[in-house]
């Protein structure tokens, strides 16, 4: 029985909270209620893997022997045995993976666990090693003491990792009984915690216990033993945790003739408190319950399925779900993660997932589904057929539900598990003070059931598959259950869910066995949970960087004033002020790799600049435009403080592919094509991506009066603004005989372009090319292409000029896109063609029926402001982050010093309230933005603000005489 | 004496950040004492000056302000600044409650104004702010101070600012001397520290104060040092430097070169309070414009100063009578005390062995007259500090100031400031015949007519505004066009102080008339500014009459 020290280290550094841990009193354990616990566990553990729960040497059999025999000499170093029939004993030997070594040093050595599993797998690996015969032997211990070794029958006494994750009353009896065993003059080495004092549940198998050294050694010595030496343990992985205090140590003892005291005792001495108890757990207290199994389970599937071993990675990520007990922690990363590495891996292989499913068949239905047809409100079945099939298995409890592979309840003892999932959910601050708690994940229903009989509060649920539920009310009465329900929705509604019991005093809590079938579902709902109350709950600093230039630099502003539009606090970083100096590369360098080089160099200088300004104002999130120069270094440093990377992909992943190195740096990448994008993006790494269509921002796109002059200077029967890309030169050609005006850069001067093209194809600022828009009877907006003639034919993603041009009422001939029927509707909102002689057609017609084009027009512009705004897109875009960061961010600004600064200021109502518009507009309330404010005020000045002003002024005093003693005034 | 408030019952004094300021304002608080037996004085004051303020006789009671840690507290930001603001919530609400009747702030920063603003004391002597945060002086003795201090103004003050400050509290009593206590136990500390000396002279015990508090007007180690061995060898004295620990760096170097017994360092080991005893203890102390020349002449050594670079010894000098200042004459003294120097001339413009020759003759006895040629009057022109019939200091120079161009305007101007604004009769002024003294006045100040016939404009556009204002049926815009040639008038009248430096102080006073009208009303509001022409007018006619007389 032995924990890996790698995944504990890990999981310290990858789980803030996981070192948290105040206990209350304990009253007396039960010896035999831990005994059969820690059977439970470990002989789950050895079954899933043996080696990996074990220690470092995990991946392959010989790496086992190899650190059980660097651990075995650090246990045994200086010792000289008595005797050439020395015997050793080791507790908590797993499956002897240190014994192997101490074969040729004693003559009888003992492997105990309490693990039967773990020692019938001992037995079955030594079966193949000759030398053992007769020298080696195995026990299953009871847990609690030794019985099974003769008293005075051992020399020395070793346990690795093994102690320290026992209770502490188990431990203390061990003391006593090594005593028992070991000869006059015995030896015991352990490798212990000690340090900090370091306790967990007493229930808790895995987490590992700290004692603070003087109570050890005391222990120690009312159990019959002294001191002889305690020395850090040094392994090539970190096994101490010095910022909290615990060290790992290898403890040597020594027997005397003193008689142990009673467990109790030592056991008091041990640990005075005594270990929490599972009732005793309280949140408000400051426990935090880790499931610390779950996570390091998560951790080494990904391990796994790094390593390319794709069935023992989804074997582990199923052992995952199946110890996992709560959902505070947020896994959808990790998972998320797992899940397309595992994809990649199988890709060349197309493995098929085959998962046994049995239809479930059960003589509940009936009932269920009258209790079901009873409830009217807050219930929304989509039972949409062929949603997969999932399937009943047996367990002494009754039934459960298994999907993918998955079981969605406990797959033994739903009952108690789900009994004890609800207590620790109900024990949560967050459930505490919430009135409604709507669970992710039905199953069979157990864990409802439990939180429904230990709850007043409103219980609603969500579970994503019909077949599940189908299975869970086929195979047990839950009639009582739905009658309790608050809400309840089943299935995948179409589009976007709504949950019209989902409300401001509602916490998601979320079954991680069913957010492992059913992610991107579960994202939704997170972002409809989290990502609604985010938007008003959150105020976190968000940078938006646009690109040093080019057309989607104003797209950056936009986005920025929608956020303003949205009350976020904004911080604009404008970075088209260093395009300049780009330029002049051009006069010096002109080999095209030397030049990115220096462009490299440059974006790294520019990137740098961004470091230090979110040094000096650090931001939450940072949302980059696509092209935003920012490198990769510095996104990974900014991600370091916490900071949300947030990439908006606006272009062409075919054509434009710097997102394979990019995406690894982004948190979230937003995209503007569906399918195949998301999924490579996806791939390259980025932590999670979405499609986001592009938009318009109502401010600028809108309809403008002119006056005749302009008219004729902007206007035109046809136009067109934009680039001039291979298929738009091909297709406009043909229109030469029209009167047609084109706009923009990058079009021959030969003709008929040097006719069409006009003032000389310089760039337009959006102004401009907005007058073009209103003073054109026929814009016409053909995508580019610059492999293809004409409409590119397999063209998805749909360009920001179809929104702008409905935004301002202009009438727009758009060619066909995959993605534009979901945005707006062809032949009533938008007039789309399929061909350049479709497109001529068309110019024709709708010249010539002018009423017809108000019409379309007025309702693609009602169409645009309506859904596609970029307040829309960046409420969609913030709803999502907030989904899945709601509990970082959260947590970011609740130990920001601006929040306790804003906190402490409520005693003075003015001061905090000016803190708090300060903070609210992006900025963070010092002493110099609270008195720009008031300077640029006007009228008497209220009693805050001349306090304020007084420090103000205190201060510019103070840096005076500090510069005039140094005689070195300003 | 003119006097605005002369009954004063629960006074607070504002004197927060300097040392040598709250010297400067012992004959402010003992004359104060003096008038109002019963009255009780509060200190307001930075905290590491407090315990100076217990040493001040008539200090009642001392409230500290803890500036260090305020500015630490913004510096820190978050809640930081909410600390701080609690604190000065702390402050003000103390401050109220004492219920003070009168107030003279004699800081001139923003924030002892906001600070007053926010007390809210009824009566006030010195700076203090509106209910918009601009900054209201009410006392035109502190106008004054506040128009001499102003850079370009300053050569053409005789006033010391003590004075001012005392006049701006309308103090008319007052010793001639600052004041401080020395405990005995600080002497015996004293003592002990200067038993530590191995003397083998047998001479004055000489203070040396080396440190400045400004690095351009630090005299160098290497000029220090050799006035000190002209003392320890030549003279037979026996020399204590002083100073803080931050000063060693300055003091350090000085002994090291002279290397005698006869120097004793005691700088960084002595507290305020200590370093008085010191200082109390010899016969002389050599200085430059510092903290410790205040400490020294409070208890009553006498003092050899010299002002260099931006010290100016008519406004700062040493507060008694009987003390030897030594003023460069150089054409950028007194320098703008905000801008740093990189080449101080003026440092060479006094001789480290004269300053010793001084210091020897002063302990020996009060200086009224000096040999011949001992200080060359083109470098430096040395001044015996004293006091005018009236109880105002003075300095009177024992070479001759006959390079100093500016002493004819400093004398008239002093004259014309005591009379007009204190009350007291100058035998040698003109009866006031305007035609007479304008007459006068082209001959001697260039700019005092203009500045006469601005004044007189204004007034004569005043008795039209307020016609107007009376007048119910007056159109708007006529009134709007006498405000606009009023609001030209009194740009013209500052450009004049511009343009003729030596109008400075006349005009800068009407500036800061015209910043403190009050009320809201506007015939109120036209009587007062009617009232600031009339002012200019007599101040240029006096000014020009007594440039004349001293003629």
């Amino acid at each position: 029985m032995a924990v890996c020290e790698k995944w504990r280290r890990k999981s310290h550094e990858a789980h803030p909270n996981l070192h948290v841990s105040v206990c209350l009193p304990s009253a007396m354990t039960d010896l035999n209620r831990l005994a059969s616990l820690m059977r439970n566990d470990w002989n789950r553990r050895i079954s899933h893997d043996a080696r990996f729960w074990m220690s470092d040497g995990y991946v392959s059999e010989d790496a086992m022997w190899s650190t059980g025999a660097r651990d075995l000499a650090l246990l045994l170093d200086g010792i000289s045995l008595p005797s050439s029939s020395a015997c050793l004993l080791e507790v908590g030997c797993g499956i002897g993976r240190l014994l192997r070594a101490a074969l040729g040093r004693f003559d009888r050595v003992i492997g105990i666990d309490v693990s039967d599993r773990a020692i019938e797998e001992a037995r079955a690996l030594y079966a193949q090693i000759p030398e053992s015969q007769g020298h080696l032997e195995f026990k299953v211990g009871n847990g609690i003491d030794l019985r099974e070794i003769e008293s005075g029958s051992v020399d020395v006494v070793v346990s690795f990792a093994a102690l320290t994750s026992m209770p502490a009353d188990v431990v203390a009896n061990y003391l006593r009984e090594f005593h028992r065993v070991t000869r006059a003059g015995g030896r015991v080495r352990l490798q212990m915690y000690l340090g900090r004092e370091h306790r967990v549940c007493e229930d808790d198998t895995l987490h590992i216990r700290c004692y603070a050294e003087d109570r050890f050694v005391e222990a120690a010595r009312l159990a019959g033993f002294d001191l002889d030496w305690i020395r850090p343990l040094t392994l090539p992985l970190q096994v101490s945790i010095e910022e909290q205090g615990v060290r790992a140590v290898i403890v040597s003892l020594h027997r005397t003739e003193r008689q142990p005291l009673s467990q109790g005792e030592v056991s008091r001495a041990l640990l005075p408190t005594g270990e929490m108890r599972p009732t005793e757990i309280s949140e408000t207290e400051g426990f935090y319950e880790p499931g610390l199994e779950h996570w390091v389970s998560l951790n080494y599937a990904k391990e796994l399925a790094e390593r390319g071993d794709t069935t023992r990675a989804r074997e582990t990520l199923a052992y995952a779900a199946q110890c996992a007990r709560t959902a505070a922690i947020d896994v959808s990363d990790i998972l998320q993660s797992i899940q397309s590495l595992i994809e990649r891996k199988e890709k060349g292989s197309n493995r098929e997932v085959v998962t046994s499913l049995a239809p479930a068949v059960g003589s509940w239905r009936e009932a269920n589904q009258r209790a079901l047809a009873v409830r009217s409100e807050r219930t929304q079945l989509f039972l949409t057929p062929g949603s997969g099939s999932a399937e009943v298995r047996m367990t002494g409890d009754g039934p459960v539900v298994w999907l993918q592979g998955q079981c969605l309840d406990h797959a033994e003892k739903p009952v108690a598990a789900a009994r004890s999932w609800a207590q620790r959910i109900l024990s949560e601050g967050r459930i505490k003070e919430c009135r409604h708690i709507v669970v992710y994940g039905f199953g069979a229903g157990y864990h409802v059931e439990a939180l429904l009989s230990m709850s007043d509060k409103r219980i609603s649920v969500i579970e994503p598959s019909p077949a599940v539920f189908d299975a869970a009310i086929a195979g047990r009465d839950l009639t009582r259950t739905f009658q309790k329900l608050y809400g309840l929705s089943v299935g995948f509604p179409e589009g976007d869910p709504r949950f019209d019991f989902l409300d401001q005093e509602s916490e998601l809590v979320i079954r991680p066995q069913s957010q492992t079938v059913s992610g991107d579902f579960c994202t939704r709902v997170k972002a409809l949970s989290f990502g609604a109350r985010g938007l008003t709950a959150l105020h976190p600093s968000i940078a938006v960087l646009g690109p040093f230039m080019g057309g989607t630099l104003p797209i950056a502003g936009y986005c920025a004033r929608a956020l303003f539009g949205l009350d976020q606090r904004l911080r604009s970083w404008d970075v088209s002020g260093f395009a300049s100096s780009l330029g002049q590369f051009e006069k010096f360098v002109f080999e095209p790799m030397r030049r990115d080089t220096l462009r490299g160099a440059y974006i790294e200088m520019v990137s740098q600049v961004l470091l230090e300004a979110a040094t000096e104002k650090p931001v939450d999130i940072l949302i980059c435009m696509a092209q935003a120069p920012v490198s990769g270094r510095v996104l990974t440093e900014l991600r370091k403080r916490g900071v949300v990377t947030v990439l908006w992909f606006m272009e062409d992943y075919l054509r434009f592919t710097y997102w394979r190195e990019m995406a690894q740096y982004y948190d979230f990448v937003f995209t503007i094509q569906r399918g195949e994008c998301v999924d490579r993006i996806r791939a390259a790494g980025a932590g999670a991506v979405h499609y986001l269509p592009m938009a318009c921002d109502p401010g600028i796109h809108r309809p403008v009066t002119m006056s005749e002059e302009e008219r004729r200077r902007w206007g035109s029967p046809v136009s067109f603004v934009g680039a001039g890309y291979h298929n738009r030169q091909q297709t406009f050609a043909g229109l030469a005989d029209l009167p047609f005006k084109i706009w923009g850069t990058e079009w021959p001067t030969c003709r008929p372009f040097d006719r069409l093209v006009q003032e000389e194809g310089r760039r337009l600022t959006p102004e401009e090319y907005i007058k073009i828009f209103n003073a054109t009877e026929v814009n016409l907006n053909l995508h580019s292409s610059s492999e293809r003639d004409g409409v590119d034919p397999s063209g998805d993603f749909v360009n920001p000029r179809t929104f702008e041009l409905a935004a301002c009422g202009a009438f727009q001939l758009c060619d066909h896109r995959s993605h534009l029927s979901e945005l707006f509707e062809a032949g009533s909102e938008i007039v789309t063609f399929a061909s350049p002689r479709e497109m001529k057609d068309q110019i024709a017609y709708y010249l010539a029926h002018p009423e017809e084009r108000a019409r379309i027009t007025q309702r693609g512009r009602e169409r645009a402001l309506r859904e596609h705004t970029y307040q829309h897109r960046i409420a969609e875009m913030l709803r999502i982050i907030y989904s899945v960061k709601f509990d970082h961010l959260k947590r970011r600004a609740e130990s920001s010093p601006w929040k306790r600064m804003i906190d402490r200021a409520k005693p003075h109502p003015e001061l905090h309230q000016r803190c708090l518009t300060a903070f609210r507009r992006g900025e963070e309330p010092n002493l110099d933005g609270l008195v720009s404010d008031i300077v640029t005020g006007k009228g008497k000045l209220s009693e805050t603000e001349q306090k304020l002003l007084f420090l103000h002024h205190i201060r510019s005093q103070m840096v005076r005489m500090r510069s005039e003693e140094l005689g070195m005034k300003k | 004496m003119k006097r605005r408030y002369p009954d004063k019952r629960n006074i607070l004094l504002v004197n927060i950040t300097r040392l040598g300021d709250m010297l400067q304002a012992t004959p402010t608080i003992a004359g104060m004492k003096m008038e109002n037996p019963d009255a009780k004085v509060t200190v307001l004051v930075e905290k590491q000056f407090e315990d100076v303020c217990f040493s001040i006789p008539t200090v009642d009671e001392v409230v500290s302000l803890d500036l260090g840690m305020t500015v630490r507290s913004i510096a820190r930001e978050g809640e930081g600044l909410i600390d701080a603001y609690q604190y000065v919530d702390e402050v003000v609400s103390d401050l109220r409650g004492r219920s003070f009747d009168y107030c003279l702030n004699m800081s001139s920063s923003a924030y002892t104004a906001l600070l007053l603003k926010l007390i809210g004391i009824g009566r006030n002597g010195g700076w203090t702010a509106d209910e918009e945060g601009y900054r209201v002086i009410e006392s035109e003795w502190a106008r004054l101070f506040a128009s001499s201090v102003f850079h370009q103004n300053r050569q053409y003050n005789s006033l010391n600012l003590v004075d001012v400050f005392r006049c701006s509290a309308d103090v008319e009593q007052h010793p001639h001397a600052l004041q401080l206590k020395v405990t005995e136990e600080a002497r015996r500390y004293a003592q002990e520290l200067l038993a530590e000396a191995r003397w083998t002279n047998n001479g004055p015990l000489i203070a040396v104060q080396a440190g400045a508090s400004q690095g351009k007007r630090q005299w160098s180690p290497a000029l220090f040092a050799r006035m000190v061995r002209t003392l320890v060898q030549k003279h037979n004295a026996r020399v204590v430097m002083v100073g803080t620990q931050k000063e060693r760096a300055i003091i350090d170097p000085i002994v090291s070169e002279v290397a005698s017994p006869n120097v004793l360092s005691v700088a960084g080991r002595t507290t305020i309070a200590q370093l008085s005893a010191v200082v109390e203890a010899s016969k002389v102390l050599i200085t430059g414009d510092t903290g410790t020349m205040h400490i020294s002449v409070a208890v009553g050594v006498p003092v050899v100063a010299m002002f260099l670079a931006s010290a100016y010894g008519f406004e700062t000098g040493p507060y008694s009578a009987g003390n030897l200042v030594l003023q460069p004459i150089i054409a950028c003294g007194p320098c703008n005390p905000n801008k740093p120097c990189a080449r101080p001339d003026c440092h060479d413009t006094l001789d480290p062995e004269v300053l010793g020759e001084l210091a020897m003759m002063r302990a020996q006895g009060d200086v009224v007259q000096i040999p011949p040629g001992l200080v060359d009057p083109r470098r430096a022109v040395l001044y015996r500090t004293d006091f005018d019939e009236f109880g105002f200091y003075t300095m009177r120079a024992l070479n001759s100031d006959a390079g100093d161009g500016l002493r004819r305007y400093r004398d008239a101007y002093r004259k014309m400031w005591l009379e007009d604004l204190g009350g007291y009769q100058m035998a040698s002024v003109q009866p006031n015949a305007t035609t007479r003294s304008l007459a006068l006045l082209n001959e001697g100040i260039s700019g005092l007519e203009e500045s006469v016939r601005l004044a007189q404009q204004g007034r004569l556009l005043i008795g039209e505004l307020i016609k107007l204002i009376k007048d119910i049926t007056a159109p708007g815009s006529a009134l709007g066009a006498v405000n606009q040639q009023l609001g030209e008038i009194d740009r013209k009248i500052e450009q004049v102080g511009f343009h003729y430096p030596v109008l400075g102080p006349v005009t800068r006073m009407f500036c800061f008339s015209k910043e403190n009208i009050q009320g809201s009303e506007a015939l109120a509001l036209a009587s007062q500014m009617g009232a600031i022409y009339d002012d200019l007018q007599r101040r240029c006619l006096k000014l020009g009459a007594h440039y004349a007389a001293i003629a």
